[in-house]
């Protein structure tokens, strides 16, 4: 009886879970494209990947891009999180408001900064240097500024989803807790370290652990800004993948890619959920 | 129930009406009445067939990501679609175009430029009959040419001289010297390889000193000249490039001849008026070179008609329909008569002095793997002209290589 009750979520976990990355790591064994044919290879295509310049360029930048964006994020959610905390009257008009970048499609949020980091007309410009038009510079075309320039598009878009999670986290915190602080004399910044922080803590490794396997699969922000120029400098795993299976249709070195993004978040996840689960015990 | 879904969801069956559905995938059309109209005029003399068209992505990268997927799951609902001029190899090799030899036979070849054949043709045999073709010119700002008494530029030295006495003498901000396509895609590889053979090199040996040649100047005196181009440059396509020349922000203008019609309208460009259209620059001791582009029409090895798929392309690359297309959207027709026709000339004034440039126009390299060859390409060339620092010979060295790499391992 068990067993059948079980059976339509084992069977959907296997349908859309198990079955594709098993067969997405099936597929990174063969060399597979149109015109060569599927033949086995074994480890051929992740030596390859090994020793491809472009995509160590990408890892770096995959990299770089999640440890800066997310804790840019985490700051920034926590500071918008208690300041929206802090709100009286309308919290619930700004508690709306600081979902709206994290509601936007990303696609669109990239056009938008896209737009305004041009070197024509972009608003980036015009704060920095008036109608010096010749000072103007192309923020996208220069590997430093435009991996910039994704970080920070990155950043507006999934702060407000911290400050989404960490504001729930707020809300736990028990006001005859911090009046006892205050009684006691402790300043607003003792008290945010030493009770705040520690009680929202289990909520913020919650979002942690979404912004982090979340910015390891970015495609859409290089997709629409960069397009990975030059040369793989602003490109991004996912990306790199996508270039492997689709315009190059190497079925087989593409999903060798994928496989590696799917095992670095994987890694990463046991990581952080198992940190969090002791945390969340001991506390 | 599934297999009725399935069955409805294919294009291209008969029903008992006695008309047979062809399905045509192309680009999202800049000018859908024109494609229309074509169609409307095919229905009429062609009861028996219903052409539904199908509109892809207009960007020719995602719409060969589109149509690989559905060729390589051999869907049968597509019969016709359109190719850009690298694809034929690609197709022809791995066997999701019809070879057409018997029905576009030699003597009817022979009425379409060379370049355009060539582009359709893959060890032997045809797949594909060419629409229409495309090659990159140069527009020039006229009024400020004469303003300053220069002449058309002939070479790269005497286009960036030119742009130079008339930054100087017009001492505005907004005005740059010269725009073109030079972000990382594949306009890029149509830039540099124009600029690579008109120093007498070629692309897929980037090592060659007539390469390096050109890669120096093009990074040198066009994109890390002070004023010479916009600071965007490295991120500018079609697009981008138009928009700045036509708002009167350069003096000269990189670009296929479509961007005509659009600089002499006085409602959507600044310049109306001010513009001749040139052939490209080239190196003192080379040749003038333009990028050969366009499109072909192919029949899907997976069509269940693959005749009447074949009756649509006759119509729609015949005379009637690349005049109607030349003269209503300005595409340069791949048929060479057509440069000789009253109403496609009465539109396209230009295109008489540009028949030249239309003949000689140069291919890309031919190869069932172009977009590899092409993606490493573009991130060679991107870095190679972007970074004011970077060594040339080593960069170029390595794509070389692995350029070669990536043709030799087709042999094996």
């Amino acid at each position: 009886m068990g067993i059948i009750m079980m059976a339509p979520a084992v069977l959907f976990l296997c349908g859309f879970l198990v079955f594709p990355v098993l067969s997405t790591m099936v597929n990174s064994l063969y060399r597979d494209s149109p015109l060569t044919g599927r033949e086995f290879c074994g480890l051929d295509n992740y030596r390859r990947l090994a020793g491809d310049g472009q995509a160590l360029d990408t890892m770096e930048f995959t990299f770089i891009f999640v440890m800066a964006s997310v804790s840019l994020e985490m700051a920034a959610g926590v500071l918008i999180a208690l300041a929206i905390n802090r709100v009286v009257t309308g919290r619930g008009f700004f508690r709306a408001s600081v979902i709206l970048p994290w509601a936007v499609p990303t696609v669109v949020a990239a056009i938008m900064w896209k737009y305004i980091f041009n070197d024509q007309y972009g608003i980036v410009n015009y704060l920095l240097h008036g109608d010096s038009l010749r000072m103007y510079s192309a923020w996208l075309a220069r590997p430093s500024t435009a991996r910039l320039a994704i970080i920070l598009a990155d950043v507006w878009k999934s702060s407000s989803f911290v400050a989404l999670i960490a504001l729930a986290g707020l809300q736990t915190v028990p006001e005859e807790l911090m009046e006892a602080a205050r009684m006691d004399g402790a300043g607003p910044s003792r008290r945010f370290f030493r009770i705040t922080l520690p009680l929202i803590r289990p909520a913020l490794l919650v979002a942690l652990l979404f912004r982090v396997m979340d910015a390891f699969r970015v495609f859409d922000l290089v997709y629409v800004m960069t397009q990975g120029a030059p040369s793989g400098k602003t490109g991004v795993l996912q990306f790199f993948g996508y270039l492997k299976m689709f315009p190059e249709q190497q079925y087989g070195y593409g999903s060798a890619v994928a496989v590696v993004v799917f095992l670095i978040i994987a890694v990463l996840s046991v990581i952080l959920v198992r940190t969090l689960g002791r945390r969340m015990m001991t506390e | 129930m599934a297999a009725c879904v399935f069955l409805s969801s294919c294009g291209g069956e008969s029903r008992d009406d006695g008309v047979t559905r062809i399905s045509v995938l192309t680009w999202r059309p800049n000018s859908p009445a024109t494609w229309q109209e074509a169609i409307d005029r095919f229905h009429e003399r062609n009861p028996d067939v219903e052409v539904i068209l199908e509109t892809g992505p207009s960007s020719s990268t995602q719409l060969h990501d589109m149509l690989s997927q559905r060729l390589r799951n051999r869907d049968t609902s597509v019969d016709v679609f359109v190719m850009d001029v690298v694809w034929p190899p690609e197709f022809a090799e791995v066997g999701w175009a019809l070879p057409l030899d018997g029905s576009f036979p030699e003597e009817e070849r022979e009425l379409f430029f060379d370049g355009c054949v060539e582009a359709v043709t893959w060890k032997g045999s045809v797949y594909g009959v060419p629409f229409f073709l495309d090659a990159g010119v140069l527009f020039c700002r006229s009024d400020l040419l004469e303003k300053y008494g220069l002449p058309v530029p002939e070479t790269w030295g005497q286009l960036v001289a030119a742009a130079d006495s008339v930054l100087k003498g017009e001492d505005d901000p907004a005005l740059y010297g010269y725009s073109a396509q030079m972000a990382q895609y594949e306009g890029l590889i149509c830039n540099m390889l124009e600029l690579t053979g008109s120093a007498g090199g070629s692309l897929m040996e980037p090592e060659s000193p007539e390469a390096l040649r050109a890669l120096r100047f093009a990074r040198d005196s066009l994109v890390h000249l002070d004023g010479m181009t916009p600071p965007g440059i490295l991120t500018y396509r079609e697009q981008e490039s138009l928009e700045l020349f036509a708002s009167g922000g350069a003096v000269f203008h990189r670009n296929w001849p479509y961007a005509w019609a659009l600089c002499a309208d006085p409602e959507m460009s600044q310049v109306a008026g001010k513009v001749v259209i040139s052939i490209l620059p080239r190196f003192p001791e080379g040749e003038s070179v333009s990028a050969l582009g366009g499109w072909s029409f192919g029949v899907s090895a997976y069509s269940a008609h693959p005749d009447e798929a074949f009756r649509f392309i006759s119509f729609m690359t015949s005379e009637e329909v690349q005049r109607l297309f030349a003269a209503e959207v300005g595409k340069p027709p791949a048929r060479r008569s057509l440069y000789a026709d009253s109403l496609v000339l009465a539109a396209n004034p230009h295109f008489q002095e540009m028949e030249a440039v239309f003949e000689n126009a140069v291919p890309r390299p031919g190869s069932p793997l172009y977009p590899q060859v092409s993606n490493r390409l573009q991130g060679f060339l991107h870095s190679a002209i972007g970074e004011s620092e970077g060594s040339i010979p080593a960069m170029a060295e390595e794509a070389g290589r692995d350029i070669r790499e990536i043709l030799d391992r087709l042999e094996e």
